[in-house]
């Protein structure tokens, strides 16, 4: 059988630090997710993390609006600095092809929390825009957990879980918010990591991610493609779901 | 020819090309839930993957003295023609060495050489207190697999080179590849024809296996996973996706172990295999 791939987890962008091959242009990436076979992606830029969410936003937008396999996510910042312009913002998502949002808290130093980000969240997450946040980049969790105690609701992605089983952690959130997701580019690094936790919450809960291009895309691909579940449950992990939440966001 | 590629994408495994593991432990561990990590499931798993052969370190023989390499021993007798044990080594427990040291010879079917796992013991492979492993693997040729990782006082590139040199005749397998000390690996692998790289917990750094390749040749590069902590799929398909060629892929995958413990060997004595006397 053969299965499509959609990532969720991948940048584009040249890394303020030199890696191997990065993908500095929309071009670059596409060319490695042909040689990977992987159809469609949802792409951040390194400068959102490296240089100013400000930058890197607008080059995020530049590189997805010139490939119709791919989509964007914008980092955010506290509403009340003004840096980041609230009015029209998720008119422009659309505009732009931004599909999702992420937040480098610990990074860009302000607290994901009610205190900080008010209301703005609550329509994010009244919106079902997902929210996509990497445990390698500048976000703890108990900061997650206090993220999603003020807000229940919000369509959140755990990225970049970890490299040790981090089962410990994701479960209790899997086991009390329905919106709350696992991106599988470490949870297929633990072994049985994949099959263990569709046979406890089912497989809707996770999204096919890669971390690409810190790590190489077939490591991701083959754990799910040769997991102990249903072939259905590995479509739904490897596209259906992400491009479930796409669907259900209003923009 | 169908590449490696294509074949493991297919099948999951692949039978003309069998992976052993250098690399792996058993049993639970405080740091994370293992949900497979006993000898049936790590079989099964083994069996998905095309593993033929794990090679581990129970984590109760390292970390749990009133344990201690008991847990090896019961574990390899389970799946004797799958499982081999490194025999682990607390070195804070010199009667207790001094003992597994004594009793090697007991446990044929079990020991393929010794594990070190300075980073939790606290005191560098290096020192005097494994002076007696160290003697011991190095009179026999037998491979050392330690843990390693760069800016370590315990096990960091200046403690393997002053093993390297001191002990010329035993098979360092450096565990993690003196994980983020990526240069001083290359340098000590191409100073010591004795040192090894091993790639678990290397392979989810996008371009370190080609960086080791195109310094080294792949023929000193050990596939190990630390399993029951990490997926066989996912260092396979890091294998895969790294930009070498299949020869390199199978010198990674099976030939080097098979040479540096003598698999090939055990194979061809068929029924000894059967019996469990792998590396007899």
């Amino acid at each position: 059988m053969s299965i499509e791939f959609w990532d969720c987890n991948c940048f584009v962008g040249t890394p303020m630090k030199a890696i191997h091959r990065p993908a500095p242009c929309a071009a670059d990436l596409i060319e490695a997710m042909d040689a990977a076979g992987i159809q469609k992606a949802l792409a951040w830029h390194i400068a959102q993390f490296d240089c100013s969410a400000q930058d890197g936003n607008a080059l995020v937008s530049e590189q997805v609006c010139q490939s119709d396999r791919l989509l964007g996510c914008w980092a955010i910042l506290p509403p009340v600095t003004g840096e980041i312009k609230l009015d029209g913002f998720f008119e422009r998502m659309r505009q732009n092809r931004i599909a999702a949002l992420r937040a480098f808290p610990d990074q860009n130093r302000f607290l994901l929390n009610r205190v900080v980000l008010g209301p703005f969240v609550d329509e994010v997450a009244e919106r079902r825009i997902p929210v996509l946040l990497s445990l390698e980049r500048g976000i703890t969790w108990p900061a997650v957990y206090a993220l999603l105690q003020d807000y229940p609701n919000l369509t959140c992605v755990l990225c970049d879980i970890g490299t040790w089983g981090q089962d410990r952690h994701t479960w209790p959130l899997l086991d009390v918010y329905n919106n709350v997701y696992v991106e599988t580019s470490y949870l297929g690094l633990e072994a049985g990591g994949i099959a263990t936790t569709v046979s406890r919450f089912g497989a809707d809960r996770l999204l096919f991610g890669t971390g690409f291009p810190l790590r190489y895309p077939e490591a991701s691909m083959l754990p799910l493609l040769h997991a102990h579940i249903s072939e259905e449950d590995k479509c739904k992990i490897a596209w259906q779901n992400l491009h479930r939440l796409i669907q259900e966001a209003r923009l | 020819m169908r590449s490696l590629r294509d074949a493991f994408f297919q099948h999951g495994k692949v039978a003309d090309c069998p992976v052993h593991d250098c690399h792996g432990h058993m049993g639970p561990f405080y740091g994370a839930y293992l949900p497979e990590a006993d000898p049936n499931s790590a079989v099964r798993m083994m069996d998905r993957a095309g593993v033929k052969t794990l090679i581990f370190c129970h984590h109760a023989a390292l970390f749990a003295p009133d344990i201690g390499n008991r847990a090896n021993i019961e574990a390899v007798r389970r799946h004797p023609s799958r499982l081999r044990a490194y025999c682990g080594i607390n070195p804070n427990y010199p009667e207790a060495v001094a003992r597994d040291i004594a009793t090697y010879d007991d446990y044929p079917d079990v020991y393929v050489g010794f594990k070190l796992h300075a980073r939790f013991h606290q005191i560098p492979i290096s020192d005097d207190l494994y002076r007696s492993v160290w003697d011991f693997a190095n009179e026999r040729g037998l491979p050392v697999l330690s843990h390693t990782w760069g800016g370590s006082a315990f096990d960091g590139p200046q403690c393997v080179r002053e093993c390297a040199e001191r002990y010329p005749n035993a098979k360092i397998l450096m565990g993690h590849s003196c994980h983020g000390a990526w240069d001083a690996a290359v340098d000590l692998v191409n100073s010591f024809p004795n040192v090894h790289y091993e790639l678990c917990a290397v392979l989810d750094n996008r371009g370190m296996l080609e960086k080791f390749v195109e310094a080294s040749g792949s023929d000193r590069i050990l596939f190990g996973t630390d399993y029951p902590w990490f997926d066989y799929h996912y260092y396979i398909g890091a294998v895969l996706g790294a930009d070498i060629t299949d020869d390199d892929r199978r010198n990674i995958f099976y030939r080097n172990a098979e040479r540096v413990f003598s698999i090939t060997k055990a194979r061809k004595k068929g029924k000894r295999e059967r019996r469990g006397e792998w590396n007899s």
